[in-house]
């Protein structure tokens, strides 16, 4: 066993002892960049033992300048390595691999160095790095190794064999100071910068055989300020060095440093692209409908365990589209399961509500709402083309993996159309969304200063913006204030962003001067207030996706709320999808307000207006489901009885029926300060 | 005194420089620097940016090209390095966009004949050129190292890079300095989205041109309007993830109903008025680069620009219709 603190220390006394015994000229042809990481560290152009010395007291006795401008000498002396061997690479051919470092082609760097102990040992390595989209290096032993092994070496093969001995390595870190300055805007001599590019940009790691000297060791060492991971086989001991074996080297390099294989296509008989998100399928050119009221359907994401969840994986439990009635209705559960790293519980309901962009991403392929009370059809065109319920499920599999690729290893879905399995499965989706819920209840306003925004829905409400708070959900309700937070946590550029509440502009209608600046920007300058309780006075604009619809009835002095599934014509007149159609598409409509259901459940609800007291009808269903949490909310609010007064279709279908009605129940509303 | 121009704006739309002379590192005649306005096209007596640029599309595989062009251009589309010379010399357009349509031949690999097109046609013209790589993600990567590493030192535009497919461009243009077309669906947030994701791979943002996509006058055409007009208010109003020159090109303009079913002899003219009619609205909604395919259309579109800009154009119009000084 070698210990590691050892041979680093001797090694460093060594390597300074060597640097001081430059004779020669130090020089490399066919690169801008002089000695690359001394030049990247200090800006000075290397050429000669006084110049190497300075940049080697400047670094602090760095002992990878030590390797470097000795190895330099030793080129310059000795000339260009034999076959099979590169030496020092040049710039052009940097370019172009950086290049592929950008473009994707090679996902990451890889140094292997050292002594394997047969020759199946490394060629099974680096078959797994090859497989991997990884460019590897190979210095020492291992090369011979691997040619007696019968594998080819070389660029085009992502195998390139640097020299001889593990000294030639330094060149890995040449490379990637060159990157660094060609492609990451590091200026010679910017050390943070570097460091920074070094830690976080390049993807490289080191994997150590046994039989290294002293300076090697410490050089290799060295790589560590570099942020790459050092993994070795076997040999070293006392150090940080991550030790670990052949079979599961790679991985584990890869996972210390992030790397991971992208998904780039997706294989579906359709096209799949942000192009095709606007468009809806009418009812004369869809194929087949699931939800939207008119069959059980739903979907859920959560995360699993690694093992659990297949990457890819796509299950079909229940009949096909071959065996489905064009123009019917059919049940749909739409189950993702994900797993990653960096996966948080936190993190489910914002995915799951990406399911809704990318579902409408298909070409055929439509998708609103969410939760369980999703609407999606597929076209005739697309099942002419041999797309079925499977390929939903390849399309969000891909899709996940390819726009979270930081966060998500492996996504499968699992999609059900069996009628009595989705309704089971919808039992326990349903429990779940209520514990999200439970998770920000009590959560208030006023407790934090930041809310966010939510964009998502301005492909088609160019105008629209939402802002969400602890007490008052996206009104699609499928975005909290938790989720809001997350999503920007997630992607930082997205479509929730942090928005600071400011001053108070208005307490009761909830308006703030924050709120407005965000909200005018954020509209592209078409909205200037925004009230977050009021129907009346600035109401928040409405994209499509609301649950519910808030709205003034004029002659009751009250507000009524309709939610989506309710079909029929509501005290106003109008049916629900009436009313969507006039206030949605971004624009701000007073006397209306596109709400989530447990906004009403909310403190804040019509604090504008006066409170709850203004709400004066809701559909039978909607009662039905708010009952229970409405009715404990009242009671604490010491208005037990306020629950019953509230009328449905049953008892008012008509503003005339709900005027008797509300006369008849003494409703709150009728004596309160006049809405208009 | 006129209005205030600038209507209270107080950004900047960035420039960027196209095309590289002998004493910038290439061997173009001329360099161009585009954007720089700081309020709308054509309203300034002394405009703060220079008049839009007309580029000539032309394309290394006519097999993929217009019929009507082809017919208008007759033998010259089989050589494309002629084509160029006469885009610049007889048609007197400002710059080249080269489509190279060779690669969309079924299972294409001859990435070697590519260079040689492009070094073909930066010997016979000495205008600033756009090249436009593959459409095919499977060969993107070699096909744009090949772009970037020959046009080496001439600053050329690459299209096209699109939300899920930009790494490749973008990495050309990073290692051989070049600049990046960034088209996005007709949508201020997703063109704003691209922007960011070419900035965090590395792209500055004077190297970026926005291309909002552009659909054909009747087809459409207003929906590109509005979100090219959305970027620049944007861009004005201060956003620096949108503050850059935009390119428009109309490229279903000649394959359009007027156009096809239009009286033979009626047909050329007006596929001329259709592209010049489009290219004129895009101009105005802020387009720095507009894109023809006819070749009649560049020289009507460059007199349509100067005599706007020399013309009647800036002068304001007083409240009983006559023109104030």
């Amino acid at each position: 066993m070698t210990d590691v603190e050892t041979a680093i220390k001797n090694g460093e006394a060594h390597l300074k002892k060597m640097i001081t015994t430059i004779k020669h000229s130090v020089s490399y042809d066919e690169t801008a960049y002089h000695l690359p990481i001394s030049f990247a560290l200090t800006g000075i152009a290397v050429h000669d033992q006084k110049t190497a010395g300075a940049v080697f007291e400047k670094t602090g006795s760095n002992p990878l300048v030590a390797m470097e401008c000795i190895l330099a000498e030793k080129t310059a002396a000795e000339g260009r390595l034999p076959a099979p061997f590169t030496g020092f690479i040049d710039d052009t051919v940097i370019r172009k691999l950086g290049y592929s470092l950008v473009d994707s082609s090679i996902l990451g760097l890889a140094l292997v160095v050292g002594k394997p102990p047969g020759p199946d040992s490394a060629s099974a390595i680096c078959r797994e790095l090859q497989e991997k989209y990884m460019l590897t290096f190979l210095a020492g032993d291992v090369v011979t190794s691997l040619s007696g092994a019968g594998v080819k070496l070389g660029l085009e093969y992502r195998l390139i064999p640097l020299g001889p001995t593990p000294s030639y390595g330094i060149h890995f870190v040449d490379i990637i100071a060159r990157v660094a300055m060609m492609f990451g805007g590091v200026t010679p001599g910017d050390i943070q910068r570097l460091l920074t590019y070094a830690k976080e940009r390049a993807k490289a790691i080191v994997i150590v055989y046994p039989g290294l000297s002293d300076e090697e060791i410490a050089f290799v060492d060295g790589m560590r300020v570099l942020g790459f991971p050092i993994l070795s086989l076997g040999d070293y001991q006392g150090s940080t060095w991550i030790s670990t074996t052949p079979d599961t080297v790679v991985r584990r390099g890869m996972d210390e440093k992030g790397i991971r294989v992208h998904v780039t296509a997706i294989p579906i008989p359709m096209g799949c692209s942000p192009a095709f998100e606007g468009k809806s399928i009418r009812k004369e050119e869809m194929y087949v409908e699931f939800g939207g009221g008119r069959s059980p359907a739903f979907e859920l994401l959560q995360m699993g365990s690694a093992d659990e969840v297949q990457d890819g994986q796509v299950t079909v439990i229940g009949p096909e589209i071959d065996a489905m009635e064009e123009g019917r209705a059919y049940p749909l559960a739409i189950m993702v399961k994900v797993a990653g790293k960096m996966m948080k519980k936190d993190y489910e309901p914002v995915l799951e509500r990406r399911i809704h962009n990318f579902v409408n991403y298909g070409e055929g392929s439509w998708h609103v709402a969410q939760r369980d009370i999703i609407w999606v059809r597929i076209s005739k065109e697309v099942v002419a083309k041999g797309v079925k319920i499977e390929h939903l499920g390849k399309l969000l599999a891909g899709k996940f993996r390819m726009d979270f690729p930081q966060l998500l290893d492996a996504v499968s879905v699992t999609l059900i159309t069996d009628e009595a399995k989705v309704r089971e499965a919808k039992k326990d989706a349903e429990k779940v969304y209520e514990e999200r819920d439970a998770r920000i209840k009590g959560m208030r306003d006023t407790e934090v200063s930041t809310y966010y925004s939510c964009t998502l829905c301005q492909t088609f409400a160019p105008n629209h913006v939402c802002i969400i708070t602890p007490e008052r959900p996206a009104l699609c309700g499928a975005i909290s204030w938790l989720d809001g937070k997350i999503a920007y946590e997630i992607s930082p550029s997205g479509a929730n962003q942090p928005v600071e509440r400011g001053a108070v502009i208005n307490t009761l209608n909830g308006e703030f001067d924050g709120v407005n600046k965000f909200v005018k920007k954020a509209s592209h300058g078409e909205v200037d207030r925004c009230s977050l309780y009021s129907v009346m006075e600035y109401p928040m604009t409405c994209c499509g996706c609301f649950e519910c619809i808030a709205l003034m009835l004029p002659e009751v002095n009250g507000i009524m709320v309709v939610n989506r599934e309710f079909k029929g014509i509501t005290p106003s007149g109008m049916t629900f999808s009436t009313l969507a159609g006039t206030i949605g598409g971004g624009a701000q409509t007073p006397g209306f307000a596109g709400i989530s259901k447990n906004y009403i459940l909310s403190d804040r609800f019509l604090q504008g207006e006066g409170g709850i007291e203004r709400l004066v009808w809701m559909p039978s269903q909607l009662k039905e489901e708010l009952k229970m949490r409405l009715t404990e909310k009242l009671t604490a609010r010491n208005k037990p009885d306020f629950f019953a007064k509230i009328a449905d279709e049953t008892q008012a279908a008509t503003i005339e029926e709900l005027i008797d009605y509300l006369d008849r129940v003494k409703h709150p509303a009728l004596t309160m300060k006049p809405l208009v | 005194m006129g209005h205030n121009l600038t209507f209270g704006w107080s950004g900047k739309i960035g420039r960027i420089t196209l095309g590289a002379t002998r004493a910038e590192g290439g061997t173009r005649k001329k360099s161009y620097s585009i954007g720089g306005g700081t309020t709308l096209p054509f309203l300034e007596s002394d405009p703060s940016s220079a008049a839009p640029l007309v580029a000539l599309e032309i394309c290394d595989d006519p097999e993929y090209w217009s019929p009507i062009v082809k017919n208008y251009c007759g033998n010259l589309v089989e050589n494309t390095a002629s084509w160029a010379q006469t885009a610049e010399k007889i048609y007197g357009a400002d710059l080249i966009r080269l489509y190279l349509t060779s690669t969309r031949q079924r299972n294409f690999s001859d990435i070697a004949s590519l260079g040689k097109t492009i070094e073909s046609v930066l010997r016979s013209t000495e205008l600033p050129l756009i090249i436009e790589g593959s459409n095919e993600p499977r060969i993107d990567s070699e096909v744009f190292q090949m772009c970037g590493e020959t046009a080496q030192g001439e600053r050329i535009l690459l299209g096209t890079a699109e939300a899920d497919r930009y790494r490749s461009i973008a990495a050309a243009a990073l290692a051989y300095n070049h600049s990046v077309i960034a088209q996005s669906p007709i949508d201020v947030n997703l063109a704003k989205q691209l922007n960011i994701l070419l900035r965090e791979i590395g792209l500055p943002r004077d190297h970026i041109v926005i291309d909002p996509y552009t659909g054909a006058l009747g087809y459409g055409f207003e929906y590109s309007f509005s979100a090219m007009e959305r970027i620049r208010f944007s861009a004005l109003k201060g956003d620096a993830d949108l503050s850059m020159p935009m390119i428009s090109s109309a490229i279903d303009s000649l394959a359009i109903k007027e156009v096809r079913e239009a009286e033979p002899s009626l047909q050329d003219s007006m596929a001329v008025q259709w592209e010049f009619y489009t290219g004129m609205a895009a101009a105005v909604a802020g387009a720095e680069i507009i894109c023809v395919r006819h070749p009649k259309t560049v020289i009507m579109l460059k007199n349509a620009f100067e005599s706007i800009r020399n013309g009647a154009g800036f002068q304001e119009v007083k409240q009983d219709g006559t023109q104030g000084a």
